[in-house]
């Protein structure tokens, strides 16, 4: 990390095919099979911890079983199953950011308040950083840099035109630079 | 670099199954006992299940592949069903045509957090889910207590 730029772990979900016997799951839990419900959260808890981690931080488990409601009490709506992550993750990150925001404990600075490098109260941990950007910017860092998504599905996810993503992408990430070379390229 | 990611037990699984399906209840309590000698106990539902769980006399396995199996249970009240189930450490979950139970259970240092969940599949359980819920806290108690009894709990 010593350019400062991010680095991109590859967690491809997009590509993750719903197979037969998770479509098979699907349908089964969409008439109430509880044990179909099972293979359905099996399926969808580990992207769903993913995504609702670096946006919700220490209330990130709230903002999962948030998530998880809604999908079992929403799946009825999910007409084609192979769609399945895509709308899962959707409502993961609108509802982490929904979380994060009303959280007591969570006020999140303003970029333009972030400490100066160099600031003995900087920690070098991923989450720290990320805990001193609001939850929208921590929900574009998110989709961009840890799941690779362009700009238009970002936008779609977020519900914001493509112009905001960029704008809070190059907020988040000249933030998230300053903050992570601070310890002076440790990292 | 590691993305922080959110956490999700067992016990919160059964919260988000309740919570999405109407009609069941879900009750909580601490076990004075590790998670390890609590499972044991659940794990063998042959022996375990009986005398544990309300109104079960006993359990047949029947059918075993993995994590799943088919079970046959015969209860006090005249229950005999089959039933499909998904066992794993800290987690099971039996579902027949007209009934569901859950289970779930976490390590908390040398005590274990406990979920119980039962509830009816019937069309309409939504309507008549007020109905049920005097039942549902008596079967709750009962449950809880069972548990408390066997593992030690709060009520000691």
């Amino acid at each position: 990390m010593a350019t400062g730029t991010l680095v991109r772990v590859a967690v491809p979900d997009r590509h993750r095919g719903v197979d037969e016997a998770l479509a098979d799951a699907i349908r089964s839990a969409q008439y109430g099979d509880m044990l179909a419900m099972h293979d359905v959260l099996d399926a969808v808890a580990e992207p769903v911890r993913r995504w609702c981690g670096p946006i919700a931080l220490q209330d990130s488990a709230d903002a999962v079983q948030e998530t998880l409601v809604i999908v079992l009490r929403r799946l009825g709506e999910l007409r084609e199953p192979a769609a399945l992550f895509g709308w899962v993750r959707t409502i993961a990150v609108r509802e982490a950011i929904r979380v994060a925001r009303h959280a007591a404990r969570t006020v999140p600075y303003e970029l333009d308040d972030i400490p100066a490098p160099g600031d003995p109260a900087l920690t070098v941990e991923v989450h720290d950083v990320l805990a001193q950007l609001s939850p929208e910017h921590r929900a574009v860092l998110m989709l961009r840099d840890m799941d690779g998504f362009d700009e238009p599905t970002a936008a779609a996810v977020l519900s914001v035109p493509e112009g905001t993503v960029r704008s809070r992408l190059f907020r988040a990430r000249q933030a998230f630079r300053r903050l992570w070379q601070a310890d002076g390229g440790a990292r | 670099m590691t993305w922080p990611v959110g956490e999700f037990d067992e016990l919160q699984r059964l919260r988000v199954l309740h919570a999405a399906m109407p009609g069941t209840m879900l009750a909580e309590t601490v076990l004075r006992a590790p998670l390890s000698d609590v499972w044991s106990v659940l794990d063998d539902v042959e022996t375990g299940f009986p005398g544990l769980v309300p109104d079960v006399r006993s359990v047949r396995v029947v059918d075993r592949d993995g994590e799943r199996l088919r079970v046959h249970v015969r209860g006090r009240s005249g229950l005999r069903a089959p039933f499909d189930m998904v066992l794993r450490p800290g987690w099971c979950l039996m579902q027949s045509r007209f009934l569901v139970f859950g289970m779930a259970a976490v390590a908390d240092g040398e005590s274990t957090r406990f979920g119980y969940l039962a509830g009816l599949r019937v069309p309409g359980r939504r309507l008549i889910a007020p109905l049920l819920s005097r039942w549902q806290h008596r079967l709750a108690r009962t449950t809880l207590r069972r548990f408390e009894d066997r593992f030690g709990g709060r009520h000691r």
